[in-house]
This record gives structure tokens, sequence and C-alpha cells, in this order.
């Protein structure tokens, strides 16, 4: 025989549970169509529930003196075939199908169409009070000039894949010299008449990281250091350390005294090195490629030298995982093997600090002890740093020391 | 129909029919405060227990696809007097997609305009000058001869600016109607000394420059004389008639509320009466029906409401997703090609 | 020989009583006096048991059209001032504009709003309303701010079968001057540039079209080019034409003549911006009355509402934004 729900009714338009006075009924008792069965209250006032049908009370779920949210199942009838047919009532199972109809079915309009009838609507729970994240909008409102791109200008820009750095080139006829969607169509069509080629993606993820590193106030500053002693070490070594090896191995060591100056700074954080992870920055074709040496403190020159020579390999092989060029702290960079003297490396966009070096050049030293200048092979030593974390003043002293521990070289 | 033939023998046929539709109203409504309390509603559920002779009686009177009907929120009795079928109710009420308001809008919120009675809306009053502009239109027409227009308020809405407006401007225009105000001694809760101040709100009438009627909303042979009459004044061109209905309202102001404000000595007093049981007595005491007609009344509107609940139950709700969500008839935007011609 | 917005007004009515026997007048004093702005003067007598005079009921009013047009009517209500609709308020939006929705019959009424401010006419006589209307679904809201568009829109509108709300400008009634009723006749709901420009876009509608004319012939002077959008409908909004303009522009400036807080300037501008964004080179801007009543004395009056320099002084802003 089906099973007909006997239910707590929404008993006014405000109205989320009523506690139950007085049952009216035991199971086994027959029931006819409207008779009221439970007396409940509200805070409105006191009214009976009813059945829609004749039936046989099957099943009493609800106490005496307890309160039930409107839509809880209260009881149960065993109802005749006939009778659900004369009333037209929803049977335990007949409703059970429309909600899970809802419920699962693919089609999200029938799951929203029993919406408002549904016998288990959850009462809403009022929401939490929104804590804003942001103090204010992040607009620069007051950005005037070149700096300010427009929603619209950004719109186009997108549209080409074109970026802030690629309309430097652009003198901006806007509102307080802006580059406008104008200028920047005008400066495309010219450009029309010159010669081009695709860049490469090597070339583009080069000039991106580049792009976001030159947003920081960065500088450099420099000394001359004297080689001839790791020179000389080296000669002697077997096998044989690369120069930017060492450079690395002092730049390591030199941090783990000045830690704060490979710190990153993010918000108002300043993020600290977990490990003294360095990169070297390796040229490939039309590119540079930043694999990252491990815990250089940590081991000695000679246990570097088969990792430090592996990752170069494989890095001109173009064989490097993302992996082999996760996590520096800083990098190094030896120009001095293009022949170059002096130059301005640029840290990567998640580094604060890079050191380079350039080529030794003989030069005549004055010797304090001899008072005669001798011969020595010097290379200038260069520091980039982001300026907001570091000052002339930090970046000196970790100079100086790297200075000092490559004339110890056996140290390293 | 007229209730009392040449003014003394009473119409059999008219309080026959005016006493099945009060009959029907009451077991219909019945079974609506039953569907509610068992949680089959959404919204309120809002009776008429108490004023059946009054509605019935003025739906009877009034003739469907002639008159107009604007019934108010305790007129389920006049509805069905009118010709407003059940299925229009249950559908209504239990939310079928099928119904007149296709679930937009529910209870007693509903309407056929089409046919002369307009859907309320819930500001009290407000009906008033509708009913008068349908029976101006027939006017502009030249088809207003002969026709009459109708709505009920209660107590409270002669408090409102609506009805003010409306019935002066009835009475400026000199239309065909009939308001009554169904006195049931509340506005929800506010008994009548902190609703107005006059003696009796028939008094309204000559203010207004309307005639005013004043009736036992509990006695139908009353209702039958006096709310007939009122509607053949306004139908012969006798223009606005006010009617007052004393009588009291037999339930809360909806299912949710159990009218415990209702003072025990005014529920038990005169007006405190059920309407239905008068009726009855009158029916069978002046030979007009017999006790077994009655009880086979009875029997036969319970399985006609039984049907139209059954029905309406087991109709599909509205589709929000198929929902044609726009509250204009017009389809913007409209060709340049139509606005040139 | 030239034609005025209200004589528009008139002549639209004339028309309408004239071919399209479901029309009537109704309204206060526009019988035999012929409407306290002469916009229906004549009529009553031309049209004989068409036009009448109303009780003062506004709400009562709105409750007659209703009703006639459910039984097959299409009334024109005349409000003596747009303010006093606040009277009519429940019967327009409660029951006029849910009447469709609600029941599946719509509601052809007309009601026409002499709206906007003149000099010397204060707090209760010089409102907007038409951003409040707009807010309800079911109506549909017009402001015409050309002669022609007064002519065609009104007919246009009495033939819609939904409520509409018709704001006629009061300023604008005499002011305004046409050499004849022109034939360029968009269909409602579409807006019209009604000057070509290409460094900013003033969408504006009713009287406010004018003052934003004549703030963009200043500001050509320096060079800049203008483009006016005039709305002519507020609801349903155009905003193709708005966003095809803010296209070319990329900058907006949205002129009203209601009150600030919201409203038909607010719309627009969150629409172009929920869908435009990057369309826009400047953050859109809104031009209002200020935020409070409508005061009296035309000096106040003057400077309560958008003008000529206060709306150069926004386009220069936006313009150098």
């Amino acid at each position: 025989m089906p099973t007909v729900p006997i239910l707590m009714p929404q008993l006014g338009e405000s109205i989320a549970e009523a506690t139950i006075i007085r049952l009216g009924i035991s199971v086994g008792d027959s029931v006819r169509t409207d008779q009221e069965i439970i007396e409940v209250e509200t805070n409105k006032a006191v009214m009976g529930v009813t059945t829609l049908c004749d039936g046989v009370v099957s099943e009493i779920r609800a106490l005496e003196g307890v309160s039930y949210s409107v839509g809880t199942l209260l009881g149960l009838l065993d109802v005749t075939e006939d009778e659900i047919a004369r009333t037209g009532v929803d049977t335990l199972e007949s409703l059970e199908a429309k909600r899970t109809a809802g419920s699962h079915s693919s089609n999200p309009a029938q799951a929203e169409a029993n919406l408002h009838f549904a016998l288990d609507d959850d009462a809403y729970e009022e929401a939490p009070a929104v804590v804003p994240s942001v103090k204010g909008l992040p607009v620069p409102t007051g950005t005037m000039g070149a700096h300010y791109i427009s929603p619209r200008m950004r719109a186009r820009m997108d549209d080409l894949g074109i970026r802030e750095a690629d309309i430097s080139a652009i003198a901006g006829t806007g509102a307080g010299g802006r580059v406008t969607v104008e200028d920047l169509e005008r400066f495309l069509n010219y450009l029309e008449a010159w010669p081009n080629t695709h860049a490469s993606p090597m070339r583009l993820a080069v000039a991106d990281a580049m792009r976001r590193s030159w947003t920081r106030p960065l500088a450099t500053v420099g000394l001359p250091v004297n080689l001839d002693r790791v020179l000389n070490h080296r000669r002697d070594h077997s096998p044989k350390p690369g120069l930017t090896l060492y450079l690395l191995r002092a730049f390591a060591l030199a941090l783990t005294e000045n830690p704060t100056t490979a710190g990153y700074l993010i918000g108002d954080k300043v993020v600290h090195p977990r490990s003294f992870d360095i990169g070297v920055a390796v040229q490939v074709e039309d590119g540079v490629v930043v694999p990252v040496v491990r815990k250089v403190d940590q081991k000695s020159l000679r246990d570097l030298i088969s990792e430090y020579d592996d990752l170069v390999d494989r890095a001109r092989r173009r064989r490097l995982t993302e992996d082999d060029c996760r996590g520096g702290i800083a990098t190094v960079t030896n120009f001095g093997t293009f022949g170059l003297t002096t130059g301005t490396p640029i840290p990567l966009p998640n580094e604060t600090l890079i050191l380079g070096i350039g080529a030794g050049i003989k030069k005549p030293v004055w010797s304090k002890e001899a008072e005669v200048f001798l011969p020595a092979t010097v290379a200038d030593l260069l520091l980039t740093f982001d300026h907001r974390v570091v000052d002339g003043g930090g970046a000196g002293v970790l100079l100086n020391r790297v200075s000092a521990l490559l004339q110890t070289p056996k140290a390293l | 129909m007229q209730p009392f033939a040449d003014g003394v023998v009473m119409n059999h046929d008219f309080l026959r029919s005016v006493f099945h539709s009060m009959l029907k109203a009451r077991i219909l409504e019945n079974k609506l405060s039953s569907l509610y309390k068992a949680g089959k509603i959404v919204g309120g559920v809002y009776l008429g227990r108490g004023q059946e002779a009054v509605s019935a009686t003025l739906g009877t009177a009034l003739i469907q696809g002639t008159d107009f009907f604007a019934p108010l929120i305790r007129d389920q009795a006049g509805r069905t007097a009118f010709g407003e079928p059940l299925i229009d109710c249950t559908r209504t009420y239990l939310g079928s997609a099928l119904g007149p308001m296709r679930g937009r809008d529910g209870n007693i919120h509903r309407g056929r305009p089409e046919m002369g009675m307009p859907a309320m809306i819930s500001h009290l009053g407000a009906q008033v000058p509708v009913v008068a502009g349908m029976l101006f239109a027939k006017r502009l027409q030249g088809t207003l001869n002969g026709r009459v227009g109708a709505t009920c308020i209660g107590d409270g809405a002669t408090s409102t600016g609506a009805f003010h407006e409306g019935l002066n401007l009835a009475a400026v225009e000199h239309l065909p109607m009939v308001v009554i105000v169904g006195n049931n001694q509340f506005a929800y809760s506010t008994p009548n000394h902190r609703q107005f101040a006059c003696a009796d709100l028939v008094e309204k009438a000559r203010g207004y420059g309307v005639g005013g009627f004043s009736v036992d909303g509990t006695d139908l042979l009353a209702c039958a004389s006096v709310i007939s009459e009122a509607v053949r004044r306004a139908r012969e061109g006798g223009g606005p008639q006010l009617v007052v209905a004393r009588l009291l309202r037999l339930s809360g102001h909806g299912e949710h509320d159990d009218g415990s404000y209702v003072p025990t000595e005014i529920k038990s007093g005169h007006y405190g009466r059920d309407c239905v049981e008068v009726a009855m007595r009158q029916l069978v005491e002046n030979g007009i029906a017999t006790v077994d007609e009655i009880l086979a009344w009875q029997d036969q509107f319970a399985e006609e409401v039984q049907r139209a609940v059954a029905q309406a139950q087991q109709e599909a709700p509205p589709d929000p997703y198929q929902e044609d969500w726009t509250a204009l008839s017009t389809r913007f935007p409209i060709p340049q090609t139509c606005a040139a011609q | 020989m030239s034609v005025t917005y209200i004589d528009a007004i008139r002549e639209a009515q004339e028309k309408l009583l004239r071919e399209d026997p479901r029309v009537f007048l109704y309204g206060q004093d526009i019988a035999t006096f012929g409407g306290a702005f002469k916009a229906t003067k004549g009529l009553a007598e031309q049209f004989p048991g068409r036009v009448f005079d109303a009780p003062i009921s506004e709400d009562a009013m709105i409750g007659l059209a209703v009703g006639a047009a459910i039984e097959g009517m299409r009334p024109i209500v005349e409000m003596q001032f747009a303010d006093f609709s606040s009277l009519a308020f429940n019967q327009l939006v409660n029951q006029a504009a849910t009447h469709f929705y609600r029941t599946g019959m719509p509601i052809p009424i007309t009601v026409r709003l002499p709206s906007g401010g003149t000099p010397g006419s204060g707090p209760f006589h010089s409102q907007s309303m038409e951003g409040i209307y707009a807010q309800y679904p079911g109506l549909v809201v017009l402001t015409p701010a050309t002669v022609s568009d007064a002519y065609h829109m009104l007919i246009d509108g009495v033939a819609l079968d939904d409520p509409v709300i018709f704001c006629e400008h009061k300023f604008l009634y005499r002011w305004l001057k046409a050499q004849s009723i022109n034939g360029d006749h968009l269909p409602i709901g579409q807006a019209r540039i009604i000057r070509p420009g290409k460094h900013a876009t003033v969408v504006a509608y009713s009287a406010m079209v004018h003052e934003a004319v004549r703030a963009a012939d200043r500001l050509q002077q320096d060079g800049w080019e203008i483009e006016v959008v005039d709305l002519r409908s507020v609801k349903p909004l155009d905003l193709d034409t708005i966003l095809a303009s803010v296209a070319r522009t990329g900058r907006l400036l949205a002129v009203g003549e209601a009150f600030p807080w919201g409203g038909v300037t607010a719309e627009v501008v969150s629409r172009v911006c929920e869908e435009g964004f990057h369309l826009l080179d400047a953050p859109p801007q809104r031009l209002n009355a200020r935020d409070t009543p409508v005061p009296y004395h035309p000096k106040l009056w003057a400077a309560h509402r958008p003008t000529p320099e206060s709306i150069c002084e926004a386009l220069r802003k936006l313009l150098t934004f």
C-alpha cells in the first residue's frame, strides 16, 4: 500500500518552525480527509496540521513539546491507491521521485522546477559579514601620462598581443601625453614598411622576464677584482672548475653571512631565502637560460664541478627541465666570456640580486709592499640589486666580501 | 435574476443559486485551509468564511458576460457565483502553470479580466476606480446600458485614499456601480473604532452623493433583498450604490492567523453566527430547499472540490528556465519599417 | 510658420482622436479649458464626449484608465504636472505595470507627464520622474527632445499595447520650435545621434539634449568634436547606439535633469561599464541635478540643473583625463 507523508506545513509567511502541542493520533488510527491530526503552535497562532486523504497512521516520528522546521516528516500514513487517485496527494515515493528527478536530472530546468514545493528545502543560513580585502580600488587613478593605459587601449593591446614595454617607442598625443589607440595604430602602420620576423618563443620568454624585472628600481654597483689567485688555483686543479663556479661559490658564502640582502619584497613583506640555491646565466641560441645550482653554500668547489658542468651542458642542448630553473635566490652571470669588461646585469623578476663579472684584463696594479706597479689580471665585479630591498651600503658589504673570498680560492 | 419577483414573493431559483455558491465556496475554502495545514500551499490562504451570503448574493445578482465584478480577498463565494471555475482557484493556490496567473501571482490575486473579472492587487481600494474605468469604457463605446460593475472591500479599505478617490470619481461620472463594504469589524486585527469615527460607514454614501444601504450580512434573505436592490438601482441608472454589510470574519485574517484578538462576546454575538447555517435554516423553513437536497449538494460540491484539488496538485509548476521573463507585451527593438508607416 | 513642441503634442492627440475611436483624453482642466499648458486646446469642442475633466484624484484617474484599457480603450491621461504622478504611483506601478505579466492582458494607457523645470516653478512643479518609472518592470518610458519626436512618439506610444509614461518637457513646450514635423521618424526604443563627434559622447534625453548640443557648440571652438546621443526612450534603453558611439569616442558623459541618486544616467554608465569597459579611455561621468529639491528662485534653479556651462566643465575634465 502506498505511503503518504505527514509534513510540518508553512504556517505563515515568515514561519520557519512550529512546536507540537498535541499529537491527536497513534499508530494504527484511521484518519479521514481534512482531519486535524496534530496541534502545533507558531509564534503567531495555534493551529492544526491536516491530512489530505483517508488512511491509517503507520508511523509517528514527532514528539509533543518539540519544535520542527517547516517540511519535516512528522509521520506516515498507509493510503489505498484509489484514495490517492481520488485526492491527488503525493506519496512518499512520488515526492521522492519528483525530488530526485529534480536533483539528479541533467536538465537544470527540471532541477529548478520543483524548487518552491520541494520537500527538503533547506533553511537559509545567514551569510557572514564580508570583510573588504582591499582598502581601495587597485586602480592608479592619479596616474597620468604614458603610464596610464585606458581599458580601451588595454583591450586593443591585448588584441594585438602588445605589452606596455612595446609602446614605449610611441609618443602619445592623448590627454597628459597618453598613448591612444590611434597613436598605436599609426605606429604599427609606420612599422609595416620595415622588414620583420617572428620572435622565437625563447626570445619572447626573455623579453617577458626582463620587462617584468624592469618595473623595479634597479641599481648597479661594482669594483675591480684581482683574479690571479683564482686563475692560479684553477690552473693546478683537475678537473678544472669554470671561473663562474668560483664566483658562484664565493657569492653563496657571502650571502650566508648577509642573507637579508637576498630578501624579496612583496607587498609589506620581505621573503627570505630558504636555501642558498643560485642560478647561472647561460647564453643559448636567441636567449638566456638560468639553471639553478642547489645548496651552493654547503658544497665544496670540487663537489660542485660535475653538477655545474651537467647543468650548463644541458642548458646549451636545451634539455633543462622546469625544475632545473626554479627556486633560485640570486643569479651569477659571466659576460666576460663575450670579451666584455663591464655591463649592468638585470636580475630575474623573482630575484633581488644578480652578480656579474667582466673579462679579466692585465693591468698594472700598485703594490704597497714593493712600492711598484705589478701586472695583475683584473676584472669588473658588478652587483645589480632591487633598491627597494638593498641599499648601496649593503650591496658594498656583499660585493667586498665576494671579492675577498676570491682571494682565498683554496677555501672555496 | 431578482430575488423577489414582484417585490414580495421569493424567487426560489435565485436563493438556491446563491446558496449553491455559498456552500461550494465554504467547502472549497475548508479544503484550502486543509491544504495549507498540510504544507501544500505556500504564501497564504485567505478565507471568506462568514461573508459568503454577501459575496454570493452580489455574484449571483451580476450577469457574467455583461457585468463587471472585481472581487477582493474574501470573495470566493462571489467569484463562484459570478462564474469563476473552481480549477482557477485551486490552480492559483497550488501554483499550477496552467492557472490563469501561471504561478506569476497566487491565492486570491487572480482574475480573468477578459471575462469582466479583473485580478485584484493587494493595495486596498485600488479596484474601485478600475471598475469605474471598465464602465466608463462601455459608456464611450455606447454599450453601457443595462450593465453594472461591482467590487467588494472591507471596513479597513474605507480608510484608503483609493476608495475615496474611486467612489467620488464614480459618483462624478454617475457610473452604474455597486461597492459593497463587508464590515467584518476587524481589518486584520484592528477593530472598527481604530479605523473610522463615524457611527456607521453607510453615512459616507451621503457624502459621496451615492445610494446607501445597510444590511445584516449574516442573513441570506436580507442580503438577497438589499444587495439585489442596490444592483437593480445601479443598473437602472441610479448611479453608484454603497452597501454596508455588517458581519464577522469567522476565521483569521489568513490561515496563519487564529484571530485570537477577536473578543468572545463578539464571536458569540449576533454577527458571530454562521451565515451558511442561517441560510440553510432559511431555505428549509421557507420551503426553498429540503434537508436532503442540501446534504446531496454538500456531497456533490465536496466531490467537485476534491476533483479540482486533485487535478491542480498533479499539474506541473512553472519552469523558471522556460519562463518568459518580460513584463512588456511589446518586443523591442521595433523594426524601423514599422515605425515609418 | 513654425511648430512648437506643445503644438506637436496637441496635433498628435488630435490625430489620435480623429483616427482611433479607442482613444479618449482624461485629465484635470483639459476639456473646455484646454489644459494647464493648452496641450488639449480646442479638442473637447472638436471631439465631443472624448475629452474629460477629471476630479483631482490622480490615483483614481489612472485606475479609471486601467479599467477602460481592460475594456478595449486607449486612454491618454494628462497629469497636470509630472510631480503629481506620485499620487498615482500605486495604480501606475502596481496595477498598470504588473497587469500584463500577471494576467497576460496588456494595459495600453498613455500617461503624459509635463516634466522638468522652468524658472520659478519650485519644488513641486519641476520634477523629472522618468528614472522612478523606468525602475519598475512593465512600463515604457519615453522622453522626447524634439518637436518631431514629441509628435511621432506620442502617436507611436499610444499604439503600443503596454503602459507608456510620456515625459514631455515643460521648458521645451514653447521654447522649442521647428519648421515642421519632419519625416525623421525612428521607432520607439531607438536612440538618435543628434550630433556626430569623435572625442567624447554625451548621452542625454529630453531638454538636456539641447543643453548638451549647446555645450558641444562651445567646445567645437576649441577643436573638440562632441557626439550627442538623444536617448528618446529611456526604457527600453538603446544600448547598441550608446556603445557604438562610445566605441568611436572612448569617453562618456551621461546628462540628466533628474536627481543624482541612481536613475537614468546611472543606468547608462553602469551598462556601458558592464558591456563596453574595453571601449573606455576615461572613467565614464554623470551629470545630474543637485541632490536637493528643485529650488524656486530662477538663479538657484539655473544652478540646480545641468547647464551648457556645467556640461562643458564636465566634458573638459573628461577630455583631459
